[in-house]
Formats: C-alpha cells, structure tokens, sequence
C-alpha cells in the first residue's frame, strides 16, 4: 500500500538520531504527520500541524531537501521532506507568510546547484584547455625543452647508444669506402661552420640498406647502402639528410616528446616498471627512431641546401630515394623509416629548381672502386 | 531476512537467513560459506553502464554478486576483504546513506545502489573521492569499516568534526563542509589531520577507527624494495 509507505523523517528529543520515519499529508490548513510504530511496539499516531506554527528551509546533504521546524509539547521537531510531490503540494498549500521563506529556500536549492555546475563546468573548461594546449603547443613545448638541453649531454647520450651498438657489428676501419665517406662528410661539415657537433662517421659492413644519425653527431652508414647507389653524389644526399637531423636535433625531439607523454603515461598510470624501464624503452627508441613527417621534410630541404652549398650535385639526392623506392620497397630499411612519397620528391624537385644553378664539383674518389671493393668480401663473406 | 554478526571485532562474519525465494546483493568475493540451497550469480548492479561508473568512477567491483536462495530457505556467510567491523543498517525508504566506496558489503534486494558526485571540495579534501555510493529503498544493508565502527548520533543543527578518510557513511539529512583542522594552513598539516570534515545534524555519522591509507604508508615502510 503506497500510503503506508513513510515519504518524510522526522527528528526531535524523543526520536532516535536516525530519524522517525513519517507520513506527510499536505491538507489545507497545514500537515498531518502520520508515525509509524517502532519496533518497540509502540501504537501509530497522528498529529496535525497549521502551517502558522512552521518555519521551513533548505537542507540535507545536497540541500535539496525542505526542512521544516516546529516547538511541540516534547520540544523542537525538526521534519526533513525530499518527495518532490510533498514538496510541491506544500508550496502550493503554504499561506503567504511562509511564501517567501519557501521562496528563499527553493532560491538557496537552486544556488547550490548552479554553483555546482559551474564549479564543474570551470574545472572541465580548465581541464580541456590543458588537453588542447599539450596537443597543439606541445612542439613548442618541445622545442623551449630541447633548447634547454646542453649539446654535451645529447654527444654522451649518442655516444653510449652508437658505442653500444658498433659492438655488435663489422665496423670497416680503412678502405676506399671509408675515404670515400670521410671526404663526403668533410666537403659537407666544411658549409657548417658553426656547428657545434663533431661528427663522427661509421661504415658497417651489412647488407642492409640504411643509413642513420644519432643525436650528438654520430652517423652510421651501412655497405648495403652504398652498394645500391650509382655515384657518391647519391650517397651525399642520404649523408646530407642524415647530418641535418643532428643538426636540428631531431632525435633529441623525439626523444622529448616521448619522455613527456611516457611521464604524462605514467602519472596517470603508474609506473610499474620504475624509471629503469623507461631509460630501457628510450634506449630502444634511440635506436629506431622513426622521424616525424615535419621532421623529414626539414632534414629533407635543410639536405638539399646543404648539398648546394658544398657543390655537390643534389640531383642525385632525389633520384637516389627515387630509385630505392621504386625497385627495393619493402626490403629496403632506410625506407621504411623514411617513407618516399610523391609529394616528397615533388618537394625537393621543386625547391631545387628554385636554386640558381651552379657548377657542381665532383668527388676526388672513383666511385666504381669504392663499390668493387665492398663487393669482394662481401662475395667472399657470401 | 535476519542477520546476525558473528564474531564481532576485528574479523568478523555477517550470517544472513534467506526464506526461499528471498535473494540479496553482496560485494564480489565477499560470500565464504553458504547453505546448498543458495546459488550464486553475477551481476552488474545498475546495469552496464552503472556497473562501469561504478567501478571507474568509486573504484567498487564492476559485478556484485546474488545471493538466491531459489531451492528453498538458506543462510549465508559474508565477510569484507579487509579487517574491521561490520555493522548492518535496516532502510525504511526514507532513510538514505551515503557510503565511502570501500564501505558496501551487502544489501537486501530493495537496496538501491547509486554512484553519485561530490561536489568539487568535497570531492578533493573529503578523502572519499569524487564520486561515492548513495544507498536508499529499502531492506538490510551491511556495511564494513577498517578497524572498529563508531556512531555518532547527531541532533538537528549539533555538529561533530571527524578527520577525513575515517567516514565509513552518513545519513543524507546531515551536511558536512571541509574544514582546515586548525586555523593555520601550516599548523593544520604538521597536527597531521590536515582537513577535517564539520558534519552537522540531525542524522547518523559512521567512522572507522582505523585510516586505511595512513595503515597503508605505514606497512609500505617494511615492503622489502624489489630489484
């Protein structure tokens, strides 16, 4: 039965701390309220309220509840409403005298919740504008960090990687591709007089195509590379691309940024494996480093410059990606950190048919040796 | 539905009788021991989507389990996870609690269980975090505590501090406001309370005696150090 069910508690000195729980009935000159039997077996009894005897307003946890407050015979008694049918039929009953109390209380109601909701709504502005500013501004986040970072640091934390991985590899010590690499190299760092990296250059004797650079100047080529290209100008223009992400500090970006988000991960994670892995995980990350598309367009044109200020002809830059692209894809690992797309090398065509032209000026080595002799121990190897 | 504590104190044990037919709602993991005529099922209280609020948003489990006595009359025996007290509350439809997310044990199955927001200080400096469990309907509900539960009774406008992380659940008929333990901002920090909560009457407070992240800090000290 719905009328048995109590809609309101009430509290004074008789009843326990919990409350008695009540029946409300809204009539026209004021309440009933109905209590229930306790489990003390106590008998159900009524009494009847005028609304003249009441002072009301808002309470309870939330202050959505009408508390009403009278003096009976047994003290003050304090009734606590939360039905909103209760609620709005006692409005509606309530004389003018307790309007505006009513009033003030359904106005304090509302307060409560619409400060609520801007509270909330601030914090959730805040908290999106943090988002979006870590997205949009975290290059330049990024750039003010690196900036920061000394370049003696980033030699010593591209030393230990490259170190660490030339253990592992067959390093050519001396021979005409070793020359020829240094002599590249030489012309090329010989246009960046105020670098503040000395470079330093390996040729690996490895079938794979690659060549990469680790931060704080030091560059890997791989004999698989060079074997692939038709002339040293070929090979300069993977060096030119190579240097320049050292000198843009590419790695140590990428780096950054990877660093900030593993934080950011890790704050709201947890970090489980302690910062041991995470130097383990960014020692893996150094050493496939996959640069961001900006990234290899600036190594890109920032190479193509650098090879027109050396007079090394930078046509053989683009054909040379070109080619690799077109006959090797898939199998060549210098691709498949730098994807050759269209775009790219209309990019690069296009910026070098900006340049004025000029006399380019060639290698002092025969590039045919330097490729037969990397092809004789490798046949041998074979 | 009768309830008896057994072993009250520090591990204590909640035997429920169930009436055939009769079914009740307990905190995943909490049954130990039950009669063959109870079966268990899971079930995700509140649906998917509250079951999923629930357990994101006040760290309770993601299923509750019930318990039905559907092959005739059965008792059954529920204990928390952590030790501590249990005390059993009966809701008359009226009387609503608002519960710390760790405090649900079981409930009858007129127990209505909500997550709700705090509201932003609350939420902060209370201690239970920004969402709790509200309580309401009606039927048993058996709520645990770290350490030992005390009750204070409140009259209308009498007021009562209590230390935030010992709030087990409070009667929504009571208000509370965060307060700074002492009237310095360095002072209230070095007493170790830091903030408090200024809970106001009429209604029932229940505290724990016990603060379980304090415990917590306290036992990572002799957590030998992995490599």
């Amino acid at each position: 039965m719905v009328e048995s069910t109590p809609n309101a508690l009430c509290f004074g000195d008789e009843f326990s701390a919990s409350g008695a729980p009540c029946l409300v009935h809204v009539e026209d000159h004021g309440l009933t309220i109905t209590f229930f039997p306790d489990r003390d077996g106590a008998v159900s009894r009524s009494e009847s309220l005028r609304f003249s005897e009441l002072t009301v307003s808002a309470g309870g946890l939330d202050h959505d509840q009408l508390v009403a407050t009278w003096v009976g015979f047994k003290g003050q008694r304090t009734l606590y409403l939360k039905s909103s049918d209760v609620i709005r039929a006692f409005r509606q009953a309530a004389p003018d005298h307790l309007s505006q109390p009513l009033e003030r209380a359904a106005e304090q109601v509302r307060q409560v919740r619409q400060r609520h909701r801007m509270v909330w709504s601030i914090v959730g502005g805040a908290l999106l504008v943090v988002v979006l500013g870590l997205w949009f501004g975290s290059d330049v986040l990024v750039e003010l960090a690196v900036d920061r970072i000394p370049v003696e640091w980033e030699r010593k934390l591209g030393e230990s990687t490259y170190h660490d991985f030339l253990a592992h590899q067959d390093v050519m010590k001396e021979g005409p591709s070793v020359e020829a690499v240094k002599e590249m190299i030489h012309r090329l760092t010989g246009q960046i007089p105020e670098s503040p990296y000395t470079f330093e250059v390996t040729v690996v004797k490895s079938d794979v195509v690659n060549a990469f650079a680790l931060p704080g100047g030091y560059i890997v080529v791989f004999t698989g590379l060079m074997k692939k290209a038709e002339s040293g100008e070929e090979v300069a223009g993977v060096l030119a691309h190579e240097l320049n992400h050292v000198l843009q500090r590419h790695g140590l970006e990428r780096i950054v940024k990877q660093l900030g988000f593993v934080a950011v991960v890790s704050i709201v994670l947890g970090n489980p494996p302690g910062l041991g892995g995470v130097m383990k995980q960014l020692g893996v990350e150094l050493m496939t480093l996959k640069f961001g598309r900006a990234q290899e367009t600036e190594a890109d044109l920032t190479g193509l410059q650098l090879l027109y200020r050396a007079k090394i002809d930078p046509s053989g830059m683009i054909t040379f990606f070109q080619r690799l692209a077109e006959k090797d894809e898939g199998r060549v690992e210098w691709l498949s950190t730098h994807p050759m797309s269209n775009a790219r090398a209309e990019r690069l065509k296009t910026q070098l048919a900006e340049m004025p032209k000029q006399n380019t000026e060639p290698f002092t080595f025969d590039w045919t040796n330097v490729r037969a002799s990397q092809g004789a121990p490798i046949s041998t190897l074979r | 539905m009768k309830s008896e504590i057994l072993y009250p104190g520090a591990f204590p044990m909640v035997r429920l009788e169930l009436a055939e037919g009769e079914h009740i709602k307990a905190e995943s993991g909490a049954m130990v021991a039950c009669s063959p005529t109870i079966d268990i099922e899971s079930k995700m209280e509140g649906g998917f989507l509250g079951a999923l609020s629930r357990k994101f948003l006040t760290g309770e489990k993601f299923f509750f389990q019930t318990l039905r006595a559907s092959r005739g009359a059965g008792e059954v025996l529920l204990a928390p996870t952590v030790p501590g007290e249990i005390v059993v509350l009966e809701l008359d439809g009226v009387n609503e609690y608002m519960v710390q997310k760790d405090g649900f044990l079981a409930g009858a199955d007129g127990v209505v269980i909500d997550s709700q927001m705090q509201s932003m200080s609350r939420g902060l400096l209370g201690g239970e975090g920004f969402f709790i469990l509200k309580m309401s309907g009606k039927g048993m509900l058996a709520l645990n505590s770290f350490g030992a539960i005390h009750k204070i009774e409140l009259k209308p406008g009498q007021e009562y501090i209590v230390d935030n992380s010992h709030l087990v659940a409070w009667s929504t008929t009571t208000t509370y406001n965060i307060e700074k333990a002492t009237s310095g901002w360095v002072a209230s920090f070095t007493s170790g309370e830091g903030f408090v909560c200024r809970f106001r009457g009429p209604g029932l407070v229940y505290i724990q005696s016990r603060n379980p992240g304090s415990f917590g800090a306290w036992v990572r000290q002799f957590i030998p150090v992995s490599q």
